[in-house]
């Protein structure tokens, strides 16, 4: 029984491959622990960002700059008094937001956060993402059906005519994407831990293959990605000035905080396909071109330093905090918060810990650029207006997507398109 | 279309620009916002706030000599001074003083009125109340002033 548990370790597979029951159920915990305090951390980054963005200071008091905002925010949501209206369709309304939980979630069965760190490795991975994550749409039209309601039935018509269009140039440009691992080595594949293999057996990211056109694609995905979450400047289902809140107006409390988890780990999941599919998923910046074992060495003090800087940052903050009594727990609680991080840091420092966990580091800092991206659309750009939108989405991305496409699979079968033409001429 | 707007748009350049100044905007030192009750916002000379009677600093008693300019250019006709001669020193003394800040605007005429530069309106701006009666300030409120909130437990 032990023997089987600690077997796993020593193999180099997913717990999903191995076979090995009580890893994959570890992982499943972690990714669901790992999310939700990734949502958490999102809720703080994204107000106190956007907050700096409008010259503000966002969230200041509850703790250290705000820090135990998102903690006293969910508590205040937990102990809500929870509403269901009158004329509401009570199971419905009850089940839509477990529904936009649950698909929210399951994606990340098969996001690999390294070669090993994936819950499995299905063959279809991307497409059982899509699939899954698509289903999310069935979870919004029943909140706004079921609330019996204005606002949220408007908001969740809009919300998926949406999703599908701007699925349609997503799907187009992720076809492309994943064309590119047909093309030069091996054959094609869908696995998620397959392509990121692919593009490290192309020895290129794919968002460089091809230039420009694995970047178009990429580009193409970017908007399509933002418009799929509901994110601003598309995001009209929820449409704050003009439709209260969108499909989810009736909710309250603990439900509204499911909706509200469901968005953000939708959000984290598109960019994790982004980042697999485009930004060479795990692996670290030129794993091919600074290759050798001064540079792994280098690049395998990166997740720590990156620690540091942040405790150094929270050190910072502790410096120039006022010097009054009342600011002295909070200098404290500031301070200990740079000390748990520079602890995060010596841990990593240690070699076997580093190896073990530098390709999941790798891998949430991309998917942290794109947070950031988020945020900053939000905080920059003006809402679309829904024939705009729409415009965008089929006007433009999918005759785009089409087209990057066709070409390539065209530039990626030159040699033998050149080939048989030399024959034909022969 | 020309080409130069259609190269702009599929360059995205507008966006990038406005992407660039939502980002200048996040420096540490940008935020215009104050942190109140903890750091207290710089007041201007020229504001005009809570009214003062100011009293001679060397005696001690009122530069008021109930001369009633003050209520007489007052347009909300707030201030209402009562006084009554001393026969000792042959001077106009304040019998009662009032002042209802609930009505009054702001407008400085009173203080620009006032003759010994007894009434002014200072630069103290905390004047949130729980009720209406601590409104009407009398004379020794005015000559007291306010007194700054202390925030702590």
């Amino acid at each position: 029984m032990l023997d089987a548990i600690t077997g796993y370790l020593r193999t180099s597979t997913t717990p999903g491959e191995a076979g090995s029951m009580f890893w994959a159920t570890i992982y499943i915990l972690f990714i669901t622990i790992g999310v939700s305090l990734a949502v958490i951390a999102m809720n703080w980054l994204e107000r106190k960002i956007l907050a700096h963005m409008q010259i503000r200071l966002g969230p200041m008091r509850v703790g250290p700059h705000g820090l135990l905002q998102p903690f006293a925010d969910a508590l205040k949501l937990l102990i809500k008094e929870d509403i269901i209206p009158e004329d509401a369709d009570k199971l419905v309304f009850w089940s839509a937001p477990v529904v936009v939980t649950m698909t929210a979630f399951t994606t990340f069965l098969v996001v690999p956060f390294g070669r090993t760190h994936a819950v499995t490795d299905m063959n279809i991975g991307i497409l059982f993402m899509l699939g899954v994550s698509s289903l999310g749409v069935l979870g919004i039209i029943m909140a706004g059906w079921s609330s019996n309601s204005h606002y949220p039935l408007m908001g969740s018509l809009r919300s998926s005519a949406q999703m599908v269009s701007y699925e349609v140039a997503m799907g187009l440009a992720i076809v492309s994407a994943v064309l590119m691992t047909s093309l030069g080595t091996g054959p094609g594949t869908l696995s998620m831990i397959g392509i990121v293999e692919a593009q490290n057996a192309q020895q290129t990211w794919f968002i460089f293959n091809f230039f420009p056109l694995g970047l178009i694609a990429f580009g193409v995905f970017a908007i399509a990605m933002v418009a799929e979450t509901n994110r601003a400047p598309f995001d009209l289902p929820e449409a704050e000035s003009e439709l209260v809140a969108g499909f989810h107006t009736e909710y309250s409390g603990f439900r509204w905080s499911l909706f509200f988890l469901a968005e953000y780990a939708a959000m984290l999941a598109v960019s994790s396909i982004a980042v697999t599919l485009w930004l060479g998923g795990w692996m670290r910046p030129f794993p091919n071109w600074l290759s050798g074992s001064t540079w792994n060495m280098a690049f395998s003090f990166v997740p720590a330093l990156a620690f540091f800087v942040l405790a150094g940052l929270c050190f910072l903050g502790t410096i120039r905090m006022p010097k009054i009594p009342q600011m002295k727990i909070q200098t404290v609680g500031l301070g200990v918060f740079g000390a748990l991080l520079g602890f995060i840091g010596l841990v990593l420092l240690v070699p076997s810990v580093s190896e073990r966990i530098q390709d999941i580091f790798w891998f949430v800092a991309k998917v942290a650029c794109f947070m950031y991206l988020y945020i900053w659309y939000r905080g920059t750009f003006p809402r679309y207006r829904f024939d705009q939108l729409m415009r965008v989405g089929w006007k433009v991305l999918l005759p785009v997507g089409l087209g990057v496409l066709i070409a390539t699979a065209i530039w990626g079968l030159m040699p033998q398109l050149s080939a048989a033409a030399l024959g034909m001429v022969q | 279309m020309s080409l130069t707007p259609l190269l702009r748009k599929i360059f995205l350049v507008d966006l990038i620009k406005g992407l660039k100044v939502t980002f200048h905007y996040q420096g540490p030192n940008e935020a215009i916002t104050e942190q109140y009750p903890l750091e207290r916002p710089v007041i201007y000379e020229r504001f005009r706030g809570q009214p003062r009677l100011n009293s001679n600093p060397d005696t001690g008693e009122s530069l008021c000599i109930v001369c009633n300019l003050c209520a007489l250019a007052c347009p909300e006709q707030l201030i209402v001074v009562k006084g009554e001669r001393n026969p000792t020193t042959k001077r106009k003394e304040v019998v009662s003083w009032t002042y209802d800040v609930s009505r009054c605007m702001f407008c400085g005429l009173c203080a620009e009125a006032c003759s010994t530069d007894a009434l002014d309106l200072t630069q103290d701006y905390e004047m949130a109340l729980y009720s209406r009666e601590g409104m009407v300030l009398d004379q020794a409120a005015l000559e007291r002033g306010q007194e700054p909130v202390r925030y702590a437990k």
